[in-house]
């Protein structure tokens, strides 16, 4: 009796660890969406300070501001993008660590997800002896 | 010879499943990268035709008559200022003043840099292409061998 007890716990534990993995390759995914979204906003960024550099000290710059284009000063324009590369850097740095973490988690859930079958199928192999 | 010889021996070691799962994720891959270079080739097309477009503004003269459009089917007659200074747009909603000279500059540098990613992707994808093929080719050989083992 204690074992068909204990299988059926066995069971929910696996199918709750089940349940996490999947929550955890969810957010995996998740943050895979954000880390390509942030890559391509840094590049586009780094190609506009590049071009922002190869102009002239006196050139124009406009920034485009819902309808409207605004003319911004040269230096004022470099500092914002570099701002931005700044940002966008860090989230990219944040989202990466996010990611190896919940890599990890879904590692070690799978391994006792693993652990748990191996003892489920012990147990219902010893009852089919009996 | 001898990277493709050892790699086709990596793949006679797995097994159906798993050879399966390896041609479906380069098939994947190949799609991805084929519609990445299909952007890039739309890209270059639009940047030619604003090249083009500025050669031909560069030889107008000043003051020439023109129709301006306002919207996709509205046209107003206009004329012609100096085609001296174009607006570039460089992203991220930036525009920058830049003269005639320097824009045709701007535009035959973003085409090269295009053409150069073009064909970087392009041997990535031959690449992925050529593993897809081989994990296919082997794939076939172990079902037919599978088939062959159970009727016989």
């Amino acid at each position: 009796m204690s074992s068909s007890m204990a299988l059926r716990d066995l069971q929910r534990d696996l199918e709750s660890k089940a349940n996490d993995l999947a929550k955890i390759q969810k957010d995996i995914a998740k943050d895979h969406q954000l880390r390509k979204k942030y890559t391509i906003q840094l590049g586009e960024n780094e190609l506009v300070l590049k071009e922002l550099d190869l102009l002239e000290e006196d050139a124009n710059v406009y920034k485009l501001i819902g309808p409207v284009l605004v003319k911004q000063d040269l230096a004022e324009a470099n500092a914002n993008v570099r701002k931005r590369i700044e940002y966008i850097s860090a989230e990219l740095k944040r989202v990466d660590a996010s990611i190896q973490d919940n890599e990890g988690q879904q590692n070690s859930k799978r391994e006792a997800m693993m652990k748990l079958q191996q003892r489920l199928q012990s147990i219902q192999a010893g009852k089919a002896k009996a | 010879m001898t990277s493709s010889s050892s790699a086709r021996g990596e793949l006679e070691k797995m097994g159906i499943d798993q050879l399966k799962a390896l041609k479906e994720q380069a098939d994947l891959e190949v799609n991805l990268l084929q519609d990445s270079l299909n952007n890039i080739r739309t890209a270059n097309a639009r940047l030619e035709s604003a090249a083009g477009a500025l050669n031909d503004l560069s030889i107008r003269p000043q003051g020439k008559k023109m129709l301006v459009p306002l919207t996709a089917s509205l046209y107003v007659p206009g004329t012609l200022d100096e085609a001296d200074k174009v607006l570039v747009d460089i992203g991220t909603g930036y525009f920058i003043e830049k003269t005639m000279d320097d824009g045709k500059d701007y535009c035959q540098r973003k085409i090269n840099l295009l053409k150069s990613n073009y064909e970087q992707l392009f041997e990535v994808l031959a690449k992925k292409k050529s593993v897809a093929d081989e994990a296919g080719m082997v794939l076939q050989g172990k079902v037919r061998q599978l088939q062959a083992a159970t009727t016989s």
